[in-house]
Order: C-alpha cells, then structure tokens, then sequence
C-alpha cells in the first residue's frame, strides 16, 4: 500500500513539474464520523488539519497531494469491551486519529474568477489508529486502508497571491488491518497561497 | 516569505492538535473497571453454591507458611451480602460447603501500588558538561493504589492435571482505593459484575 501511494505520488510530480503554477492550502478541518466510524465515535471532532498542493498542469486542473490528520474522541459513561469469553466495562474513552495521505487531483470550474468553486478526487492511503481506554488499560487497533477521497469546494480570490478556501471531503478507507471501513466527511476553512 | 508563513502555521495547526488532544479521566471513580471471563460450563444445571463468611486478602504465601490475612469484617459483610443477594437473584441458593454444593464462590481482595518516577532522565550523560544550563538532577514520584476484589466461581468435582480448581467464572472489579468503603461504588460494581453475566442464571 505504502509503495503504491509512493509511487502515485511521485508519478504527479513528475507530470507536474513542468507547470509553474501550484496552490498550497493549509485548513483547520472538522469531522464527522459515518458508518463504522460513528458507531464507534458518535462525536463530532474539532481537532484536525489538512494540507493541500496542488501544480496546475492546466489551468482548470490542479494535480498534487492531500495530507491531513483529524482526531475523534469520545467518553463512553458504561462501555463494556467484549473478546470471546471476555467481558470488560466501565467508563470508555475512544479515541480514533485519521492520518489521510492522498494524491488528489481537482478541476477548477471558473479559474480566473474571484470566486472559483471546483470538484475534486483523491486516491491512496489513510492510517487509522483506534484506542478504547478503560481504567489503565487501552486496547489498540490499525489499520493501513486504500482510500478514496471525493471533495467540492471554493477559492475566495481576496489578495494577490492569498486567498481562501472552502471545502468538503469525504475520505473512505476499504476494510483494512484490524478495522472494517472508516469513512467521514470533513468540513475545511483555511487559506490558501498562490505563488 | 509565504513559504515561511505557510510552514510556520503548519507548524502551529501541529501543535494546536497535539496541544488539544483529549485526555482521560478527571474521578477516581472513573477508573473504575468490571471484568468478567467464563468458561464453557452448564450454570443452568446447578443450583446450590457455598461461600465464606470472609474475604481473604492475597498477601504473602500462604504455601510457605504466611497467615492469612482478611479485609475489616466491617466492609466485607456488606460486600458479602451483595454478592449473595446476586446470586439469589439468578435463582441460586447459598448452602454451608458441609452441604455439597455445586459451586465454590471465593471473594479475595488485592491491593497493588504502583509508583511513578519522574527524572530528568538525561542529565546523568551530559548534564554535567553544560553547568550553565542550570538544571540539576532531580526526581520526584508519584503513587496509586489500586483495588481489586475477585470473585471466582469452580465446580468442586473438576480438578485440573495439576490438582488445582478450573475457575468456571471469574469476576473483577479493579478501581483506584481511597481506603474509605463506598458502599453505593462497589455494590454498584457487584451490580454489574453480574448483570454482565447472565449466563450464571440457573433453571
């Protein structure tokens, strides 16, 4: 898996080391967990950020990478771990930490336009790492997924140079490691630096 | 410039999400933990169980020699008397152990301490070459007890190789000790020691 995103990644590179253009966006995201993700953390998560490259291979076409890490967490008043024959409970706290590391491409709908909304997609790998801690105790889990990522946002053109940016992500890991699928969506403001 | 920007607020996002990263329990009751475990075994079809009156603490060795010793008879009457008002609620009747019974319930009590050193861990390599950093060897420690009340259930006809009773059921209940017995705490912990186990309800 490593070595796929390696090389996915240095393939962008390569493609887009001839445009002089590029985008770099750093954004305070927001989660919010689905599916096996929130049955194990309902809560949303306030802690995270995510860093974006884009080169502009074309004008309308952003090539580059996605590296973010949101971390979810919970308290559990009676939660009880169960492992065949095993049965432990008491107060649970459930911690989830998502370290998405993606190539990404997107498409800018009105590139030379102050207000420029664009789709994008994302292809490669998240580290989940899970804790559930119970008195002293802590039992981990992780996982290596394959992740998709599909993404809509905006850039706000309001300097020179700087402007800033909207987005909202889905990132989505396939059964992996210790974990079944994980998926959230995020919500991202920051800014981002146009040289 | 915007290189230096950029990378000084990647920087601080790094440290506002490591600085604000959640941490654990605030209450000692919050460390609280219930852990049961059994085995394959047909609870349904037994109905009398023999426990004593009370409650050995696991110190020294008994094996060489050393005298038992038991918790405050005060504390463990109530604790006692909690485990069997369960036991009687998943239909099972306390017996004398003169009388046969088909299950041995033995409470212990375990108390561990476990200390923390604090120590500026590298000063013994190099502290000594820069004298004008200021800083001298200290160390400090911290401690906590925790407690632990066993209770375990065995068929006295099954006996494993090595002469010892196969523990059918085990039930544990492990907290921080404040050395003042809460009855509402551990009676609540009693509690769910055995609401987690209702395959001991007998027929």
């Amino acid at each position: 898996m490593k070595k796929i995103f390696i090389i996915i990644i240095s393939s962008l590179f390569a493609v887009s080391s001839f445009s002089q253009d590029n985008l770099t966006a750093l954004q305070y995201s927001m989660g919010f967990g689905a599916g096996n993700m929130h049955d194990f953390i309902g809560a949303a998560s306030f802690r995270g950020f995510t860093i974006d490259y884009r080169n502009l291979v074309q004008p309308n076409i952003g090539v580059g990478v996605d590296i973010g890490w949101n971390v979810f967490y919970d308290e559990i008043p009676d939660g009880t771990y169960e492992y065949q024959n095993l049965t432990i409970s008491g107060k649970q706290w459930r911690y989830s930490n998502e370290f998405p590391m993606l190539a990404a491409m997107d498409f800018y709908l009105k590139p030379d336009e102050t207000i420029n909304p664009f789709v994008g997609l994302g292809l490669g790998t998240m580290y989940s790492l899970q804790n559930t801690d119970m008195s002293a105790y802590t039992y981990e889990k992780d996982a290596w997924h394959f992740a998709l990522r599909p993404e809509i946002g905006v850039i706000l053109d309001v300097a020179p140079g700087m402007g800033f940016m909207v987005t909202s992500k889905y990132y989505y890991g396939f059964k992996a490691g210790d974990l079944p699928a994980q998926g959230y969506f995020t919500i991202n403001v920051g800014f981002v630096f146009i040289p | 410039m915007k290189k230096r920007i950029l990378f000084a607020l990647f920087i601080i996002s790094v440290f506002l999400v490591w600085g604000c990263y959640p941490q654990g329990p605030d209450y000692i009751e919050e460390m609280d933990v219930v852990i049961t475990n059994h085995k394959d075994y047909d609870f349904a079809g037994k109905a009398t169980y023999a426990m004593p009156d009370r409650i050995v603490k696991i110190t020294g060795n008994l094996v060489e020699g050393d005298e038992p010793e038991f918790i405050p008879d005060v504390t463990a009457q109530k604790v006692l008397a909690q485990i069997d008002a369960n036991m009687q609620s998943l239909g099972w009747q306390k017996v004398d152990v003169s009388a046969g019974p088909d299950l041995l319930l033995a409470p212990a009590a375990w108390e561990t301490t476990t200390i923390y050193y604090y120590y500026d861990y590298w000063y013994w390599w190099y502290g000594g070459y820069y004298p004008y950093w200021g800083y001298y060897p200290y160390y400090s420690y911290s401690s906590y007890t925790t407690g632990t009340l066993i209770m375990t259930l065995n068929d006295p006809d099954m006996v494993a190789a090595d002469g010892n009773p196969i523990l059918q059921w085990t039930g544990a209940i492990n907290g921080i000790l404040t050395y003042a017995y809460d009855v509402n705490r551990v009676n609540a912990l009693i509690d769910k020691a055995f609401d987690q186990s209702s395959y001991l309800k007998t027929n």
